[in-house]
């Protein structure tokens, strides 16, 4: 019982229409979705089945070979030079931030960049900028660290505070919470949703942590050898049978007395 | 805050100016005919037409400005191609391509004599440039294209390695053409092979000063872009930079740039490799204070290279480039010993 892609309530930031791509074979196919303001959006699949190319094909790092991405339904991403898409889509690539010599502050000044004229010096602006993200992501009071000397969990928050630097009004993050303990994975997850809707940004949020997106986002796309496999609000998206389409693993989920869903996947030795 | 400012970068370059300015006067003041500062101050109160006045206007002052002008330009190529190659032991000569360069210069030169066209320093004066531009150009081509690897992208150790072989190969080419083509002055084209700043000045300087001051304008624009791919392309591309326009238009100017100044001096080695490590340690790696103070950095250092060159064996004149490479060649060893300690 596949749904056919259902139209997301309201106007969208960013929306992928029929978005194809493929190597010497396809990766991503017939990929639809819509971004809308305010709301986080979750996207899960296994391994291999296209999460970071889609949001690669969504930043226009890479070019679809087929369909189109659309900024707030009209203006097509390929028509648009780097810069100006870096000031309206901002990501937290998989393994982003291998430059550790700089300070906390440095780094997150990168995110100004899209924004710096042409000789590329930081006004007293973007230094404000920078300071109220900092302070936002709790990395204040690390600003003169390095890179390199920060825990894992800080330097999550770090990635997250240059692409919040960039004050762009679309988040891709692609495995934000990655290996990260439990606690830092829900203290990541809070602040990302309560910027999304302070900010009205439009967030794609992927990962692998099934119980998190489910918690946090207002929209589930489940997907499998890149194609949408069942896209809709939480508690209509992840049921037994679709995470069972996707992963071949039986789920248990069930309603909590608190609200989220509960999800367990039945693991037979 | 340890930020950085346009006023600090001007601040840090007209130090550096200042240097050089006094560098200037020193090598202006000293060779085979010494000149005191008050005999300078009368020549340029005066413009007589003594003698002095003729070896420091027609001989030591061209030289000054041109070792300026090679220093300037091979050690901004350095510093282009360090940051592009994210690899501290890239410069023109290591990848070849100032051996690209003075390969293209010989083959016009070769040209002129043999089809009796008109020199460059005649009417044609871009010929000798563009020859030189051309022969780096396409050296960095196909170092790239032999380095490079389509699949896993270029790696900076395989184009560095492509380079060092593509330049020994390159270097045998031109001995053979020069060897082959019965050339006169032997003893002149070997000093320009090492790198020499000997020769007399023509025309086509003004060309090359053009093409140096325009590239490093162009390069200065790419400095806070190739700050950003320092920390890796991906993330470049995720902050605005258009990575494959940058990266093209980096390797096709820094070549420009090259090729320009090695149609003059020669093959100048190290200057692009050490001058880039000394303003990095003096000023910091953000490109956008390394390519200004590095520029006036490497017209510093060669100009007192070609200084030391010309007066170390008075009246005999070394090639600048037995100098550099002197100083170059036991700090690339350096390097390479730290790198590997390091990983």
């Amino acid at each position: 019982m596949r749904q056919l892609h259902p139209e997301p309530a309201g106007d969208t930031l960013l929306e992928a229409r029929n978005l194809s791509f493929s190597y010497s074979r396809p990766v991503v196919q017939e990929f639809s979705l819509g971004l809308p303001p305010g709301k986080v959006t979750g996207l899960i699949g296994p391994n291999g089945s296209g999460k970071t190319t889609v949001l690669r094909l969504l930043d226009g790092i890479l070019r679809p070979t087929g369909g189109d991405v659309l900024l707030h339904g009209s203006v097509p991403l390929a028509r648009l030079s780097r810069k100006e898409i870096a000031r309206r889509i901002a990501m937290v690539p998989q393994n982003g931030g291998s430059y550790y010599y700089q300070s906390v502050f440095e780094f997150t000044m990168q995110g100004r960049s899209p924004h710096l004229s042409l000789l590329g010096f930081e006004s007293e602006r973007d230094i404000d900028i920078v300071r109220d993200t900092l302070e936002m992501t709790c990395l204040s009071a690390l600003s003169h660290a390095r890179v390199s000397e920060i825990s894992g969990g800080e330097r999550q928050r770090l990635l997250l505070a240059r692409a919040l630097a960039q004050q762009a009004e679309i988040l891709l993050l692609d495995e934000l919470t990655a290996n990260l303990d439990i606690n830092y994975q829900v203290e990541l997850m809070r602040l990302v949703r309560r910027i999304t809707r302070e900010r009205k940004l439009a967030s794609l949020v992927v990962s692998h942590e099934i119980n998190l997106l489910a918690s946090f986002c207002d929209w589930i796309v489940l997907m499998a050898e890149g194609k949408i496999f069942r896209q809709g609000p939480v508690a209509e998206a992840v049921t037994e049978e679709s995470l069972r389409g996707i992963f071949g693993l039986d789920f248990f989920v069930r309603r909590s007395a608190t609200g989220p869903l509960e999800i367990l996947p039945v693991l037979e030795p | 805050m340890n930020r950085l400012s346009d006023r600090k970068i001007v601040g840090k370059t007209l130090w550096l100016l200042a240097a050089w300015l006094l560098a200037a006067l020193v090598s202006l003041n000293i060779g085979s005919v010494s000149i005191s500062a008050s005999e300078m101050l009368r020549i340029f109160e005066n413009h007589g037409e003594t003698q002095l006045a003729a070896i420091l206007f027609s001989v030591r002052l061209p030289r000054v400005l041109m070792g300026s002008l090679v220093g300037a330009a091979l050690a901004s190529a350095g510093a282009a191609f360090q940051s592009l190659l994210r690899n501290p032991l890239a410069d023109p000569y290591v990848l070849g391509v100032s051996t690209g360069a003075s390969l293209g210069t010989i083959l016009y030169s070769i040209f002129v004599t043999t089809s009796r066209a008109p020199d460059s320093g005649g009417s044609f004066l871009y010929g000798r440039p563009l020859a030189a531009f051309l022969g780096a150009a396409c050296t960095i081509a196909a170092v790239y294209v032999i380095g490079g690897n389509p699949r896993a992208g270029e790696t900076s150790q395989r184009l560095l390695l492509a380079g060092i072989v593509f330049a020994s190969f390159l270097s045998s080419i031109n001995v053979f053409l020069l060897t082959s083509t019965n050339q006169a002055d032997l003893r002149g084209i070997f000093y320009w092979l090492i790198g020499d700043l000997s020769r007399p000045v023509d025309p086509s300087i003004y060309v090359v000063a053009v093409a140096v001051f325009a590239g490093f304008a162009l390069l200065y624009a790419c400095s806070h872009g190739l700050n950003l791919i320092a920390t890796g392309e991906e993330d470049a591309l995720i902050l605005g930079v258009s990575v494959p326009r940058v990266k093209a238009g980096v390797y096709a100017v820094a070549s420009l740039v090259t090729g320009a100044v090695v149609s003059v001096s020669g093959p100048v080695a190290y200057i692009g490799l050490i001058c880039p490590h000394i303003a990095r340690m003096m000023f910091g790696s953000d490109n956008r204070i390394l390519f200004p103070t590095v520029f006036v950095f490497g017209a510093i250092f060669t100009l007192l290279a070609d200084t030391l060159a010309r007066t170390v064996l008075s009246p005999v004149e070394l090639p600048v480039g037995v100098i550099t490479a002197l100083c170059g060649a036991p700090l690339f060893i350096y390097l390479l010993h730290r790198r590997r300690s390091g990983a």
